[in-house]
């Protein structure tokens, strides 16, 4: 993927771009507002990661400027501030996923790779599969190389989600918004806790696991 | 009502009002009763002097005869009524107008005119043995009883109506000052309950005094949403100044992380470094949010929630936590949706914090009651607890930021959390209350139903 990153923190800055080239995007970075606009116009990015507090041109201005000019990129702004009113002003500029600092890159990654892979199909599957994993939708049952797994609705919806986003991570963050709706991170390890119930039903009889924990993000589920 | 009655009555001005009119009627009784003497004896005196000078007229007879002429003669232009005149000659005759006879019952005027009729009212009589009889002359009273009525009437005229104006001006300013009492009041109330921006707003009309003290209170009012505004920014400035940093911070602890061999005792060492600078991170942005909460800018964006889908979703979340940890979790929810006007992800962290703080402060075997429960136009959520409870005078301490429970000071969490419960409860205008669940802790938060204005605009 071609990334943008406009941040004029410069250990931060330097932290993303790196970050993201190790997993093998193009990254350009950026430290000002204005030279961040005109490269986003300009050069054909999949996502801009933008901060909110810039010189020159703040991020809200310039996620404002490029959606009045009719530029859809997916935007993913960074910010300090990071309580509820922040978020809401961030996604009516027309940001698409909002980040708040401090941040573990793996977070980032993660929702780096869900805003480029935003146009989903909204055909209406009926069964997901990973594997030898299958899962109806709508007779609601679960198989695994034939035999039947009983799942509670929690653990079945948790693991849905994880079907309909096979390959790319999911972060505890992003499970608690994606599965219960929840745009806060409680103290507590529930989300591994969910996890690790889905997994003594759905790998632990099974010699391969299917629910991969990445470490510093989150899990996913491959073929 | 009657206890309102019963307020009214105590009211400052209405007490006034009639210790002023009391005062008045009092005086004014007083000195009408005191005029009415002083008329009175002035009239009697007068009617003596005629009376000495009646008498003086009729010593000028020179003999009992021509006197009995004088008072014959005198008797038939003279009514009886005004004045009675009476000469008793030595040869035991009457002359005059009318006589005085006496009987057991005491002294009666008879009519010598209309045979024997007895003449009405009171007179003063004067007496003098004059030639050998006796000669009586009496005037009525008949003037100082009417004085007395005269004095009865001023009474009334005068008095009534003064009573009646007093007493009426009374209750309009008690109902004047009683409102104006209840504005301040309500001012009071509303920065109790945690509205710093509110102010005793004053009428035109208010009394100096009134003023003076809602002057006072919102002078104090002022200075106390300053020192508390300031008191936020500082803590929002240092939490925000410093998220920057500890973003840093992680990086370069993250790539630290990379260098090291897994597995290694310094890689063990940073992971632990690591875990405390979110732990920092984390709470610099409770600190935030709770900022944010108590500023109350979110209820804009109220919208109706259901308490009872939310509840049933974060008891869901935490159930697998709470079996792991050999904890129970049990919600008690109505069948029927709980609407109120709120923040569905304020409300659930809010939940959520106060199932956490159940959990983390019960052992395993203890169990943790989530229940919604309806009663009129109320709805509570209350988060029950078999634990070691919160000590009574430690209750509203433990609301406070960062404030920790000396037994919990090795337990995880930053002391925010219930800071943040608080402050969510606030914003929503519900109550919260910490209260022995005997044994354990039980935190009711009650909200108003969602049919408030807002509700009522939409239906």
């Amino acid at each position: 993927m071609k990334l943008l990153v406009v941040e004029d923190d410069a250990t931060t800055g330097n932290y993303i771009a790196r970050g993201l080239r190790e997993e093998g995007h193009v990254v350009d970075l950026l430290a000002n507002g204005r030279s961040g606009l005109i490269e986003a116009t300009t050069g054909a990015y999949d996502v801009l990661i933008v901060d909110r507090m810039l010189p020159e041109l703040d991020g809200l201005s310039l996620v404002k400027t490029l959606r009045g000019a009719g530029n859809r990129t997916a935007v993913l702004l960074l910010t300090a501030m990071g309580d509820v009113e922040d978020r809401i002003a961030g996604l009516n500029a027309g940001a698409d996923d909002y980040l708040v600092k401090p941040f573990a890159f793996g977070e980032l990654s993660a929702r780096v790779a869900a805003l480029a892979r935003r146009p989903q199909s909204l055909e209406a599957e009926t069964v997901l599969k990973a594997g030898d994993l299958e899962m109806n939708l709508v007779t609601r049952a679960v198989t695994r190389g034939g035999v039947e797994i009983d799942l509670l609705p929690r653990e079945f919806a948790l693991l849905e989600h994880l079907l309909r986003r096979k390959g790319r991570v999911q972060t505890r963050t992003m499970l608690l918004e994606g599965v219960w709706d929840l745009s806060f991170d409680p103290q507590t390890n529930v989300v591994e806790t969910h996890v690790s119930r889905l997994r003594a039903k759905v790998d632990k009889p099974f010699a391969r696991d299917l629910v991969q924990t990445v470490r510093g993000a989150g899990y996913r589920i491959t073929e | 009502m009657r206890t309102r009655l019963a307020g009214f009555w105590r009211s400052m001005p209405l007490r006034l009002a009639l210790l002023l009119v009391l005062l008045f009627s009092a005086v004014s009784l007083l000195s009408l009763a005191a005029s009415y003497q002083v008329t009175k004896n002035s009239f009697e005196n007068a009617i003596r002097a005629d009376l000495r000078q009646d008498l003086a007229g009729f010593r000028a007879a020179p003999t009992a005869r021509a006197l009995a002429l004088l008072v014959k003669a005198e008797s038939r232009a003279t009514n009886p009524n005004r004045v009675i005149l009476s000469y008793l000659t030595p040869g035991g005759q009457i002359f005059g107008n009318a006589t005085i006879a006496r009987d057991d019952e005491g002294f009666h005027i008879v009519s010598l005119a209309g045979g024997q009729a007895e003449l009405d009212g009171s007179y003063l009589a004067l007496t003098d043995a004059l030639h050998g009889g006796l000669l009586t002359i009496a005037r009525s009273r008949a003037e100082l009883l009417a004085l007395r009525d005269l004095f009865i009437n001023i009474l009334l005229i005068s008095l009534l109506p003064t009573v009646l104006i007093a007493l009426s001006g009374g209750l309009i300013l008690a109902r004047r000052s009683k409102r104006h009492v209840e504005v301040v009041s309500r001012a009071l109330d509303d920065m109790t309950s945690g509205n710093l921006g509110a102010r005793v707003q004053f009428g035109p009309r208010w009394a100096d005094d009134l003023r003076r003290i809602g002057g006072k209170l919102n002078q104090m009012a002022g200075a106390q949403e300053t020192s508390v505004a300031a008191l936020k920014q500082v803590s929002s400035d240092i939490a925000h100044d410093l998220k920057t940093p500890i973003q840093r911070v992680g990086v370069h602890l993250e790539d630290l992380a990379r260098d090291l061999p897994e597995g290694s005792a310094q890689s063990a060492k940073l992971q632990h470094v690591r875990v405390e600078v979110d732990g920092i991170g984390a709470t610099f942005q409770a600190l935030l949010q709770l900022a944010q909460v108590e500023g109350g800018s979110a209820r804009a964006r109220f919208e109706t929630v259901d308490l009872r889908a939310l509840a049933e979703t974060i008891v869901e979340v935490f159930d697998p936590v709470a079996a792991e940890a050999g904890q129970g979790l049990r919600a008690e929810l109505p069948d029927a949706a709980c609407l109120v006007e709120g923040d569905r992800a304020l409300l659930g962290q809010m939940l959520s914090n106060l199932i956490e703080n159940a959990l983390r402060h019960t052992g395993p075997g203890h169990e943790v009651q989530v229940v919604l429960s309806q009663s009129g136009d109320d709805m509570c959520l209350s988060v029950r607890d078999d634990g070691p409870g919160i000590p009574e005078d430690q209750r509203d301490k433990v609301l406070q930021r960062l404030y920790r429970l000396d037994r919990s000071r090795h337990t995880p969490g930053n002391g925010l959390g219930l800071s943040l419960v608080d402050g969510v409860a606030k914003l929503h205008r519900a109550d919260l209350v910490l209260q022995d669940n005997a044994p354990g802790l039980r935190v009711d938060v009650t909200f108003a139903k969602a049919t408030g204005s807002i509700g009522n605009a939409r239906s």
